[in-house]
């Protein structure tokens, strides 16, 4: 494990806004793990280009404040805002993260069926195996079941290939 | 790179609006007649664009995923026994399902992700480890891509990946919502004057084997997957890097695995949504890998004839071009209007061509500049 983060950690509030993202707690938790994550190893960032540093994005319930608005808006006849077009997906903060610290790496998002830090895990250590990545950002995050956000965990796995 | 196990595909099955079935699905691309039609499924007052690619008369996502899980494991020949040892991943759509109950008694829409995957591994007798892949529209390409690395490693025998996506109200409407819809009704890849993409049906299951595990049981081989690749963009949340850099690596990693040449490769079953950049980012990456060549590689995306399955649409492609390259016949890319500069391609239109190519690639892309490449081969 190269680093490792949490949020919250001691003394944190509330994650700052990601511009982009509306409604939802989801994407500056991922966000700001993420960051904590990575400059706890590279400083500001960015990467170098072909540092194939994945980030491998874990939750079992995804966005469910902005998922729960859309079928609530859908379902009563509404129209949705288009930014929920863009964070409709785990991707999007996932690639927001990565043009963030360059990490060109695969970008994998996994619903776990168990223990979503072993599936992670092991997750990681398929990409490193087979060569598409040489490092992994491991995100695990969850939302309480009324759509605030909770805890989130990142860590760094790597580094280099086993073949 | 280490010896590894060879991959086959033993047994597909798709639904999508072309009808129910392989057969149906390698008639419909080869008819090359767009399944667009007004969407009756739910609502769409208010839409600026009302028209998908759905089957009637579909059931619930879960029951159809597990028809097509049957369907696939039965083609494949596999007993009680060797499905209890199969793996299932599934690549769908997270949160809550948006699609109205049946219209039964008791009837529900079946589980939500993750616990639908234990749901439908349980009605398929299928005892291996299971995985949910959430990750939008490579979701499915990259279970493949997983479950040929695991089974290359001797992790798994056999792995049956199963994707569905059936057009529904709430990611019809956040289409809708970001203009990503083509309002003059057609899917035209790659061409001049495309304006977007339309969805449709997709739910797709296809076994994967070890080549020693399906030879031991005397299993047909419908193709082999002998290489893959994932990789990013770092570039955009949403939009693709226009110079396609991580879809060139994604395709050069999987050119690498199988150990061939780009010249080798026959047919392209492209990611082509129809959207303007998108398709010009997929070409800029196909230059990249094929150089001047790549202007005479056959290329379509079939997703002009049956939508963007979304989440499911790696797996419904893959069963495409498997299907072409055993019938040595590449399918159109519909909706075709003329030559767009930024896409200097070999595209198929007009008729299916005759091929007696070997191999063939599917290219899949997402939000997040996430980017699949699977290399498939005839036995």
């Amino acid at each position: 494990m190269l680093a490792r983060a949490r949020w919250p950690e001691n003394g944190d509030g509330p994650p700052a806004p990601v511009p982009g993202f509306v409604h939802s707690g989801f994407a500056p938790l991922v966000v700001a793990v993420a960051d904590r994550c990575l400059r706890r190893r590279y400083g500001d960032g960015p990467l170098p280009a072909g540092n194939r540093t994945a980030v491998l994005l874990v939750s079992a319930s995804g966005d469910r404040a902005s998922a729960t608005h859309v079928r609530a808006t859908v379902a009563a006849g509404g129209r949705v805002g288009p930014l929920f077009f863009f964070q409709s997906v785990p991707n999007s903060v996932a690639g927001h993260v990565a043009a963030r610290w360059g990490l060109d790496g695969p970008v994998v998002c996994l619903s776990p069926t168990g223990d979503g830090w072993n599936e992670g895990a092991a997750e990681a250590d398929l990409l490193l195996y087979d060569g598409d990545a040489a490092q992994v950002l491991l995100v695990l995050i969850e939302q309480a079941p009324d759509g605030t956000p909770g805890e989130a965990t990142a860590v760094l796995l790597g580094e280099g290939t086993r073949q | 790179m280490a010896e590894r196990e060879q991959l086959r595909i033993t047994g597909v099955h798709a639904l999508s609006a072309l009808g129910r079935g392989a057969d149906a699905l390698l008639a419909g691309v080869l008819a090359g007649t767009p399944a667009f039609t007004p969407v009756r499924r739910f609502d769409t007052t208010g839409r600026r664009v009302t028209v998908a690619a759905t089957l009637p008369d579909v059931g619930t996502l879960a029951d159809e995923l597990t028809d097509a899980v049957d369907h696939a494991c039965r083609a494949a020949g596999l007993d009680r026994a060797h499905r209890a040892g199969a793996a299932l991943f599934l690549a769908t759509h997270g949160g809550p399902a948006s699609l109205p109950a049946p219209d039964r008694p008791g009837g529900d829409t079946g589980p939500e992700v993750p616990a639908l995957a234990g749901h439908l591994a349980r009605r398929c007798g299928l005892g291996g480890p299971t995985r949910v892949y959430t990750t939008a529209c490579v979701s499915a390409s990259t279970a493949v891509a997983d479950a040929a690395t695991l089974i290359g490693r001797g992790d798994l025998d056999r792995v049956v990946v199963a994707a569905g996506y059936l057009v529904e109200p709430d990611q019809y409407a956040l289409f809708d919502a970001g203009r990503a819809l083509a309002a003059d009704g057609a899917v035209r890849p790659f061409s001049a004057g495309r304006q977007g993409l339309l969805l449709g049906d997709g739910v797709v299951a296809v076994v994967l084997e070890a080549a020693r595990a399906a030879a031991a049981r005397g299993a047909p081989t419908l193709a082999t997957v002998t290489g893959w690749g994932r990789a990013g963009d770092a570039y955009h949340p949403c939009q693709p890097d226009p110079r396609g850099l991580g879809l060139a690596r994604a395709v050069a990693a999987a050119l690498r695995r199988a150990g061939l040449p780009p010249e080798a490769v026959g047919y392209l079953n492209a990611n082509a949504t129809g959207t303007a950049y998108s398709d010009a980012a997929e070409a800029a990456a196909l230059g990249r890998v094929f150089g001047a060549a790549a202007g005479r590689l056959p290329v379509s995306s079939t997703k002009a004839v049956h939508g963007h399955a979304l989440e499911a649409s790696g797996l419904l492609e893959l069963v495409v071009t498997v299907l072409a390259l055993g019938h040595g016949k590449l399918p159109v890319n519909a909706g075709w209007l003329g030559p767009d500069e930024n896409c200097p391609l070999d595209v198929v239109t007009d008729a299916p061509r005759s091929t007696s190519t070997r191999h063939a690639l599917t290219l899949n892309a997402a939000f997040g500049g996430a980017n699949t490449a699977l290399l498939v081969s005839t036995p």
